[in-house]
């Protein structure tokens, strides 16, 4: 009886989750300009002040940078967006306009941003981030 | 012990209609409202947790009834009983609720419930793989030993669950004015489930919003400032074992790093506490909040 209640059980979990999926629901957000990234960190990371923002072209991510050389990363994540700290000693790859960032966190995947002629300004100033 | 039904069981299919019901809602209104990745991820939380009631639901009445032995008293199976046993079970609730916002070790299996930055029925039914290793019970126990049935307290506690899924919405604005006084509604726990700084630490009631009014901890929601909900540190992607273990993993840490005479506060001390202040309590980020609103 309870193998088959759990049974049922997952079967329901797996329709709905198809059913989210083919009724469309979900956002296709994109950080929309420095200002939109601005309030994101602002808001994720409960009063981060930047003053400094490269956005990726593609709108999935910005790396933004405060007055006290703290930087930090955004990234898509579904609908939403999540912001963290980027801290040193951290792990940045600099291909030609293509700038991976990798904060070797569990739950954070690496994150690669276009950003055009900039990526070589950003790439050096991660070697330049204060510690926490 | 009488055997009663699991009322949990019954609404399960009625948690299933309503959910879909809220997809098509969300599908005309506001598509956003769900994400089909982090609906399965909420799924599965409850489909682990009801997993895990399995494996441990044998030990919990165990437990239970080891303490029945020493009970004061013995209320009978009637209706002021189950009343009063609602009411004070809700009040247990409250308790918990609250210890597991404030102490990292509870928090550390509550966080699942939270860690969605969406805010809808799927979310409700995000329930922990972790509570009995938590030691969650004891904070039902004392009703035990006043000397309510062991069946009763889990007949109204499924009651309780049962209420508090309606609650977990964006599609239904506010209750009307003398429910929203004494009950629980979508808005007083959206509040619960924000982390913008006004709300964090906000309304852990259950089905009774009464209990934070009496202990001052009740906030009611604001309709000029949008809601963020999840966690203050949010989770960077849907994988599911991070996100029912992280906490544990991060205490885990925690302890083997922190001076041995921190140790104790990485365990019992509010989430986001620190022995070097480098990390933000909700308390933190609140009174830093508060100063800039007073700037």
């Amino acid at each position: 009886m309870v193998v088959l209640q759990l049974l049922a059980s997952l079967l329901a979990v797996l329709a709905l989750a198809w059913i989210s999926r083919w009724l469309g629901l979900g956002g296709n957000v994109r950080i929309e300009d420095e200002d939109h990234a601005r309030r994101i960190a602002s808001e994720s990371l409960f009063g981060f002040a930047a003053i400094d923002v490269a956005l990726d072209r593609g709108g999935y991510s910005a790396l933004v940078k405060d007055v006290t050389g703290r930087h930090a990363l955004i990234n898509v994540k579904g609908a939403h967006f999540v912001a963290r700290y980027v801290y040193p000693p951290v792990e940045g790859r600099l291909d030609r306009a293509f700038l991976t960032i990798d904060l070797k966190e569990p739950d954070f995947d690496p994150v690669t941003l276009n950003l055009g002629e900039a990526a070589q300004y950003w790439a050096s100033g991660l070697r330049h981030i204060p510690n926490a | 012990m009488r055997e009663l039904p699991n009322p949990v069981d019954y609404a399960v299919p009625i948690f299933v209609l309503l959910i879909i019901f809220e997809m098509i809602w969300a599908k005309r209104k506001a598509p956003e409202k769900y994400e089909p990745k982090d609906t399965l991820s909420s799924l599965l939380f409850g489909f682990g947790s009801s997993v895990s009631g399995i494996a441990f639901g044998a030990a919990s009445v165990a437990i239970a009834a080891v303490f029945a032995q020493h009970q004061l008293t013995q209320i009978p199976f009637a209706w002021w009983a189950w009343a009063l046993c609602f009411v004070l079970d809700d009040l247990a609730y409250y308790v918990f609720h609250r210890a597991a916002h404030r102490v990292r070790w509870f928090w550390a299996a509550h966080v699942n419930h939270h860690s969605s930055q969406h805010y809808n029925l799927s979310t409700a039914l995000r329930q922990t793989w972790t509570g009995f290793l938590a030691i969650n019970f004891i904070f039902r126990l004392p009703l035990v030993l006043i000397g309510f049935p062991a069946e009763m307290l889990l007949f109204v506690g499924g009651i309780n669950l049962i209420y508090q899924f309606w609650i977990h919405t964006e599609a239904i604005g506010r209750m009307p004015r003398w429910f929203e006084a004494v009950m629980n509604t979508p808005s007083h726990h959206r509040v619960h489930h924000a982390v913008n700084p006004r709300y964090l630490d906000r309304n852990y009631a259950g089905v009774f919003i009464i209990w934070d009014k009496m202990f001052g901890t009740f906030t009611s929601e604001v309709d000029d400032e949008p809601i963020r909900y999840g966690i203050v540190k949010q989770l960077g992607n849907f994988n599911l074992m991070w996100g029912v273990f992280h906490e544990w993993v991060g205490i885990g840490r925690d302890l083997i790093r922190a001076p041995f005479g921190s140790k104790l506060g990485y365990l019992l001390g509010p989430p986001g506490w620190s022995h070097d202040a480098s990390r933000d309590t909700s308390d933190m980020i609140r009174a830093r909040w508060q100063e800039q609103q007073n700037d």
